[in-house]
């Protein structure tokens, strides 16, 4: 680490360190680093202040919750906790953020899941790194009657999907999954035949 | 393949994708023309991306790519074929995966492998209607002689001595097997079943439509798996990561 920091020449040692540590984040090259290191050495001492409190408050506050896994700072979860949600209904998602899409829209009032991934078996993935077994517990110990399926619908995706569908073979567990179609605003020209077929299949009466 | 031209056409088949960025994507395609190359689409994550579903793992597409300064940039992507048979079946999903890994890792980035193309394209056709492992193992035997890590099956490799009708010794490191006379010093190997040299030799000179119709049992299959992951790993000196997954999918009921 030290030879990396070095190689910001003539520039003070605990900036250069900031530098490094901030071109580790994604998406952060080296330039986007430096700029961001010189904006928060020119900011007020105030404004760092709470940047570096929000930090580290967020790394001890923000934790897993022990059911859903999804991003909590109480165990479990509001969303778990909450009495007015149908436990009976399990939502399994890829990541936290998708809870957090779903809940915006506001329309499921069940529970989730957060899987932390998909099975990707040419990155070495598998269902020992995801949180498999810790739903295959939730579905054992009773009272669910239904999974949804609200995993992207990738090859990985569908795979992850067939692959829990299958685990959930030997119960008696209704399995359904988010319908598939054309988005809104889509263009019928530019869109692929996976999504039409699946348009058609999933059309309503109008 | 001249660095002149800005722009190309190919059709490929894409192997693999890494989101990148916000809702960037780069994906590893073997087109028939370009061999495999790596190719960037910018915002392709997001819902109003015009190329979105015509770029996925196991789709055969049409592709506009024009030349960038690090990675080369899909323009444009229609569908040929998206293999739905194989999306929503998971042993031929792990299947077509595996075959995709091992593609991945055994070629080189812009050499033009125009029969390894067909080879796929074969495999996957297959594949629609059958998840047989023999389909499998002819697609890795199939790839390591295109490749030119052909397993040496009519004789002995040191001597080019006639086998005869009883096990033999296969050592990865000669190539091939090696008759009882040549043994000595030939590297480490594995004695292999009569069944199994036959299933090795049928494997050089079957179409993959012949060779998924033979009769094997369970037990010599699993012989005959264990074989070409050998010979696979001998060569590319580990394993490859998904066929962990392809090997312990859980049953179907």
């Amino acid at each position: 680490m030290i030879s990396t920091v070095n190689t910001f020449s003539g520039i003070p040692e605990p900036l250069a360190r900031l530098i490094h540590e901030l071109s580790k984040l994604p998406g952060v090259g080296p330039k986007s680093a430096q700029r961001l290191a010189f904006h928060l050495l020119r900011a007020s001492e105030e404004s760092t202040k709470l940047l570096v409190l929000a930090i580290n408050d967020m790394k001890l506050q923000v934790g897993l919750c022990s059911l859903c896994f999804h991003i909590t700072e109480i165990d479990p979860c509001r969303l778990c906790q909450d009495g007015e949600r149908d436990k009976s209904i399990l939502c399994v998602v890829e990541q936290p953020l998708d809870v957090i899409v779903l809940e915006r829209v506001g329309q499921y009032k069940g529970t989730y899941h957060v899987l932390h991934g998909v099975l990707n078996p040419i990155e070495g993935i598998g269902p020992e790194d995801l949180r498999v077994k810790e739903f295959l517990k939730r579905v054992q110990d009773g009272n669910v009657d239904e999974v949804i399926m609200a995993i992207n619908p990738s090859l990985e995706g569908e795979a992850t999907a067939m692959y829990i569908q299958r685990l959930l073979a030997p119960y008696d567990i209704r399995t359904t999954r988010l319908a598939r179609g054309l988005p809104s605003g889509a263009d019928l020209e530019y869109t692929d035949a996976i999504t039409l077929a699946h348009a058609f299949e999933g059309r309503k009466t109008f | 393949m001249s660095r002149k031209e800005r722009t190309y056409r190919i059709e490929g088949i894409i192997l693999r994708r890494r989101n990148i960025g916000e809702a960037d994507s780069i994906f590893t395609i073997l087109s028939h023309t370009h061999g495999k190359i790596d190719a960037i689409a910018r915002s392709i994550r997001k819902p109003r991306s015009k190329m979105r579903g015509h770029l996925e793992t196991l789709v055969q597409s049409s592709l506009f790519i024009a030349r960038g300064k690090s990675l080369d940039i899909l323009t444009q992507a229609e569908t040929i074929d998206s293999y739905q048979e194989i999306r929503t079946d998971l042993e031929k999903s792990a299947a077509a995966l595996y075959c995709f890994e091992l593609i991945d890792l055994f070629t080189e980035k812009e050499e033009p492998l125009p029969e390894l193309y067909k080879a796929l394209k074969d495999f996957l056709e297959i594949l629609k209607l059958t998840s047989s492992s023999l389909a499998v193992r002819h697609f890795e035997l199939h790839l390591l002689n295109l490749l030119g890590y052909q397993v040496h099956v009519s004789g002995c490799v040191v001597c080019d001595g006639r086998l005869p009708e009883q096990p033999a010794l296969l050592v990865p490191a000669a190539g091939g097997f090696v008759c009882s006379d040549c043994r000595l010093g030939s590297g480490a190997g594995r004695i292999v079943s009569v069944p199994i040299i036959k299933l090795l030799r049928f494997a050089s000179k079957a179409t993959l439509r012949d060779y998924i119709g033979i009769r094997v049992s369970a037990e010599n299959l699993n012989l005959f798996s264990a074989i070409t992951s050998e010979l696979i790993r001998y060569h590319l000196e580990r394993e490859p990561k998904s066929k962990y997954f392809l090997d312990n999918l859980p049953p179907s009921s």
